[in-house]
């Protein structure tokens, strides 16, 4: 009994005597980002063939290390820097090993669309052509899978080229399980491309085919965005005709409230959503924050969730 | 443990004992198969004995941590990596049990010396071998069905219902388990006339090269020597081509193999199983007990 006491003790202090030592070690271990930015070693190809038959397993471990890569870069950024990471700041992130393992996942697993999906959505913000590599590998091992043509035309009306967007989906929208909207979307990246409305429907379908659920908060914040351009379209609008009438700009909302709710019932016909406005006739940003009245221009309110760009 | 030698003889004993019909006994096709299901039968209890299937325990806890935390780690591929892990979870305590336990069964049976008790049977040593190997097999049998209905559990409590994935899952899971008797063959053959340790290594090696197997044959294609070229070839039919047993990663898709990839591997799995036994067999028969 006695014994057995002293060897629990043992294990009891040997147990917290590691875990002090562990914390002391971490302690002194300098947060160097270059450390963790250490290049992989390992191609895809060579992974894939190291890892007999685990190959699957293999392509979620990359997964994940990607997804705590990027998670672990946004908290290092917040940590240093005094502003929140968006979608538009991901660059300022220096991403610079996500390519490469999200290039590792998938030859690790062609048929794995997740890291694609993800790729499509965060690689055009740091460098378009890595999603068009990794996207056109995609298609090479998933010819009849709809979803990259998507993917890839997403990536291109980025970068502005809507001829080369269209063309992708329409080369989807023929693919078998393709749902019809992707011939549509064709047409209409065709004739416009750039404009608001192509870019609202695009990015429903994307929020409607993603379960990730970071890539349906990227769309919900630039669903809010093209709403918000519109919002403050129309604000514009009326803050101009006031001036028209006024020969000054509103020094407060309320001054123009009448006419904002006038134009609120006729605004936004394609997304739907009408202007609201606070108790202090303050029109609010899909986010819910009011805007800011700036002479004869409408801002976003510094509290806002829509991104700038 | 100590019951084990007498259990083992005693169930020989009963499959040997002539039927009541009379006839010539000891070397009826059936009663051969009697003495080796009797061998196997044996041997798969002293698997349960050894707490061979504690691994199922260890199996459990990884797929339920998986299944709890996999979620918030995966961005929404929980029943992908749930499949991918379970499966390869599988696969590695499969290869574990077949190469660890696979190269004592013989040992073992030398060790103590319960050999010559068999032996002194109407039993031949082909027989035991077949025995034995048939005996592990249905350890990883049932190894491999709990896990499988374990991964499917796993799967329907992610989904909390039906998911199609609980069905398709199992065509890779036949593909598991057929490489896994492979890898018992090979076992049982280097078992049959080497150490446990250097059996346990060699087998392990033939596992990692039988997955390297197409770089074998694209060696010997793009091999400008005809000596390399023939040797790699030969090393090539020689050796198991494991990689048609590598149907994890498209089982976490969902994607089903055809029916005739699925028969052919099987084909091949038993046909490489019978050539390893018939070897083993004809090494283990020429060995000096003495």
């Amino acid at each position: 009994m006695k014994r057995s006491l002293l060897l629990i003790s043992i294990l009891i202090a040997g147990l917290g005597a590691a875990v002090a030592l562990a914390h002391v070690m971490d302690a002194r271990r300098i947060a160097d980002q270059n450390q963790a930015d250490e290049s992989l070693y390992v191609s895809g190809a060579t992974a894939k063939r190291l890892t007999l038959g685990f190959n699957g397993l293999a392509a979620d471990w990359y997964w994940m290390r990607s997804l705590q890569y990027v998670g672990r870069k946004i908290v290092h950024f917040e940590d240093t820097h005094d502003a929140h990471v968006s979608f538009s700041s991901l660059a300022d992130l220096d991403l610079r090993l996500l390519p490469s393992l999200l290039k590792v996942s998938t030859t690790l697993d062609p048929q794995f669309m997740a890291p694609y999906e993800f790729g499509a959505t965060i690689l055009p913000e740091i460098n378009s052509d890595y999603a068009i590599e990794l996207l056109n590998s995609g298609i090479a091992a998933n010819p009849r899978e709809w979803r990259l043509y998507q993917h890839l035309g997403y990536v291109y009306w980025k970068r502005n080229d809507y001829q080369k967007a269209s063309e992708l989906y329409t080369a989807g929208g023929k693919l078998p399980g393709a749902p019809p909207w992707m011939a549509a979307m064709g047409a209409r990246m065709k004739a416009e491309g750039g404009s608001r409305n192509s870019a609202r429907e695009m990015y429903r379908h994307l929020y409607d085919s993603s379960k990730d659920k970071a890539v349906q908060d990227m769309v919900e914040k630039q669903l809010m965005r093209l709403d918000s351009l519109d919002d403050r379209e129309m604000i514009r609008q009326v803050i101009a005709a006031y001036q028209e009438k006024n020969g000054r700009c509103p020094v407060s909302w309320r001054e123009i409230s009448g006419q904002l709710s006038a134009a609120r019932m006729v605004s936004t016909p394609n997304s739907g959503r009408a202007l609201k406005m606070d108790a202090t006739g303050a029109p609010l940003d899909p986010s819910g924050v009011a805007y800011w009245l700036e002479g004869c221009d409408v801002e976003l309110g510094k509290e806002t969730q829509v991104p700038r760009k | 443990m100590s019951q084990m030698p007498s259990d083992a003889t005693r169930r020989i004993d009963s499959a040997s004992s002539p039927p009541p019909t009379g006839g010539s006994p000891n070397n009826s096709p059936t009663l051969s198969l009697r003495r080796t299901f009797a061998i196997a039968r044996n041997a798969f209890r002293e698997a349960v004995r050894d707490r061979v299937l504690y691994n199922l325990v260890l199996f459990v806890l990884l797929l339920i941590g998986g299944a709890i935390f996999l979620g918030e780690l995966s961005a929404g591929q929980e029943a992908k990596i749930i499949v991918d892990l379970g499966l390869s979870a599988m696969l590695l305590f499969g290869v574990f049990i077949a190469i660890f336990v696979g190269v004592g069964l013989v040992y073992k049976e030398i060790e103590r010396r319960t050999l010559y008790a068999i032996l002194s049977k109407p039993v031949s040593r082909g027989q035991f071998l077949l025995g034995k190997y048939l005996g592990l097999c249905a350890t990883l049998f049932v190894n491999v069905l709990i896990m499988g209905l374990g991964v499917s559990l796993a799967l329907v409590y992610i989904h909390r219902g039906w998911d199609p994935l609980v069905v398709n899952i199992w065509p890779a899971i036949l593909l598991i388990y057929f490489e896994l008797a492979i890898m018992t063959g090979v076992a049982l053959l280097f078992s049959s006339f080497s150490s446990p340790a250097l059996s346990a290594l060699l087998t392990f090696f033939v596992f990692i090269i039988g997955h390297f197997s197409s770089d074998l044959k694209a060696l010997a294609n793009s091999s400008s020597s005809a000596s390399a070229r023939f040797v790699f070839r030969a090393l090539y039919y020689l050796l198991p081509n494991l990689t048609n047993y590598s149907a994890i990663a498209a089982a976490s898709h969902g994607t089903v193999p055809d029916l005739a990839s699925v028969l052919l591997a099987i084909a091949y799995a038993i046909v490489y199983s019978a050539l390893l036994l018939a070897a083993a067999s004809l090494i283990f028969g020429r060995r000096n007990f003495k």
